[in-house]
């Protein structure tokens, strides 16, 4: 659940040694046209709030925070994916009321279905000036046939591997990938195992101690399923 | 034919006798070349093994070959995901026969830690005949050597003629197993079934 | 044996020739008894480290490939001469010092000339 109040004082904040996430979003806005970044905040432990970039800005954008000596962010350490489902999401929405008695703000929670992405993300960090990481991700349309973004090799060369992982295991293509193939699993695969909606090959009979799903599996290969 | 007892007898008397089939078991059993490949952290500890330490070299199966022609040991250490599956298969098959496999670890038995996995084989031995299993995550050196000498004490067993002769022996077994191929979903075939029979398993309630 | 000097030959290269062929004729009486004999196509396959081969065997080497093969070959034979004269270095007279010292230089020379030339760069 996102919280506006929060969202906005979590903007606040920096990334480790450099600019507070509001400054970066002014840079960059200010040098690429058109461009509108999405605070993406993380209230969570591990504390890594992101940004979300239009993937037609992607490339320009990650140029600037290569370049830039306000970021000089040389260094491409993780590039990740991740699946997301259509799911249903709850946001909270403040609205200012004037009654007899005053000013009060009444909080309204809506519920909207978002329809399931892929996702990118992209870790950065800094060599020269030891500093990051900043968290970049780039979205897809949809989980099914708009599954582009923009490769960011051509800026960070050690993103060409885990591209290619990411294509792999989740589908994502890199537009502008040197060399988009398969990297851990065989030419000859089709589907993209790490999505959620995966089914796995049913290949193993027994299991010793199944639950759940595994016990489902064990139970239509041998009569007791595994232990009970 | 002499027999056990005698033959014990003479032996302390110094007189030793042997037979053709126990002359050619005893060479073989004392110097089987395995082949030299490791798949995961399990060929770690196979490592340790052939090292000063634990030193393999005593029991003859020191000489790591890295030639599939030249080897009599299959040591299947570690993760046999189904990318690699094919290639252990085509080496198995280039070995020269007589050919032993052991599945050392939990992952060559059954995927072990990955079993729940997309992407790894549920055992070696649903391509290749395995001979022993040495369950362990990873097996200690001490559990590899027993493997090898519990293979050893197989090989002392075999015999030349018979209905029970081994399989390199007869005529009718094969020497090769089918390769798998990659498949859109999975290897093709997923197993051997021929050559892989899983024990029913019965539970008392 | 002294009618026939070379009679020892004549048993020589028969015991030779008993060496060789007596381990091949076990081989394949073994076989006939005991083993049967399993070819196989995967069995029989050129290259063996388990992925199948492709393309033909009959590849070009690099021309540098050559260059350097000569260069180590000419130093190797070189080495095999200073093995002795290590040795012997102690009781060696002047002259055949300064002769060994003539033979290095000459092997050094050449290598220099072929360091010029760019026969150790690899391109
Ligand atoms: S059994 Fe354990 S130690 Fe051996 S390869 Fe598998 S995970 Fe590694």
């Amino acid at each position: 659940m996102r919280d506006p109040e929060k969202s906005s004082e979590l903007e606040e904040t920096a990334p480790p040694g450099l600019p507070s996430f509001q400054e970066i979003r002014r840079i960059l806005e200010e040098r690429v046209e058109g461009l509108r970044l999405e605070f993406i905040p993380n209230p969570a432990a591990p504390d890594q709030s992101s940004f979300c970039v239009p993937t037609e800005f992607a490339l320009e954008t990650a140029r600037i925070l290569r370049d830039d000596p306000r970021f000089a962010l040389d260094f491409c350490s993780n590039v990740t994916g991740v699946d997301w489902l259509d799911q249903t999401v709850e946001e909270t929405i403040l609205h200012r009321e004037t009654t007899d008695e005053g000013e009060r703000t009444i909080k309204e929670i809506v519920r909207r279905r978002r329809p399931g992405f892929l996702e990118a993300v992209y870790h950065l960090y800094s060599m020269r000036a030891r500093r990051g990481p900043l968290v970049i991700r780039q979205r897809t349309a949809n989980r099914i046939d708009r599954v582009r973004v923009a490769s960011l090799t051509p800026i960070w060369r050690s993103a060409e591997f885990q591209e290619r992982e990411v294509y792999d295991l989740f589908g994502v293509r890199f537009e502008g990938h040197p060399d988009l193939r398969r990297i851990l699993m065989w030419d000859e695969f089709k589907d993209y195992p790490m999505r959620k909606d995966y089914v796995e090959p049913d290949d193993y009979e027994y299991e010793p101690t199944p639950q759940g799903e595994a016990a489902a599996k064990a139970r239509r290969h041998y009569p007791y399923g595994g232990a009970r | 034919m002499v027999e056990e007892g005698l033959r014990n007898e003479l032996s302390r008397q110094n007189i030793f006798l042997t037979s053709i089939q126990e002359l050619y078991n005893w060479g073989r059993r004392n110097s089987l070349w395995p082949l030299n490949f490791g798949l995961a952290c399990c060929a770690i500890e196979m490592i340790a093994a052939s090292m000063a330490r634990f030193d393999i070299a005593r029991f003859g199966a020191e000489v790591f070959r890295p030639s599939p022609r030249q080897a009599d040991l299959m040591i299947v250490a570690g993760t046999v995901t189904k990318k690699m599956a094919p290639m252990v298969v085509r080496l198995y098959n280039q070995m020269p026969e007589p050919k032993y496999v052991i599945a050392m670890g939990a992952c060559a038995i059954s995927g072990g830690p990955f079993k729940r996995g997309y992407n790894v084989l549920k055992g070696i031995d649903r391509y290749i005949p395995v001979d022993v299993y040495i369950p362990g995550c990873p097996p200690r050196p001490e559990a590899l050597l027993h493997g090898l000498i519990t293979l050893q004490r197989k090989i002392a067993g075999e015999r030349l003629t018979g209905p029970e002769r081994p399989r390199h022996l007869r005529e009718l077994e094969p020497s090769e197993y089918p390769i798998p191929a990659y498949g859109p979903y999975d290897l093709d075939p997923p197993k051997n079934t021929e050559l892989w029979h899983p024990k029913p398993f019965v539970r008392d309630a | 044996m002294e009618e026939h000097p070379y009679l020892f030959l004549a048993v020589l290269a028969g015991t030779a020739l008993v060496f060789c062929l007596t381990p091949l004729l076990i081989a394949r009486a073994w076989a006939a008894v005991f083993n049967a004999a399993k070819p196989g196509e995967v069995k029989q396959q050129v290259y063996e480290c388990g992925v199948e081969a492709k393309g033909d065997s009959w590849v070009r080497f690099h021309v540098g490939y050559y260059r350097y093969a000569i260069v180590f070959l000419v130093l190797d034979v070189e080495a095999l001469f200073l093995l002795p004269f290590a040795v012997a270095f102690g009781g060696l007279s002047w002259g055949a010092s300064v002769v060994i010292l003539l033979f290095l230089l000459l092997a050094v020379e050449g290598l220099v000339w072929a360091w010029k030339r760019g026969a150790l760069e690899w391109a």
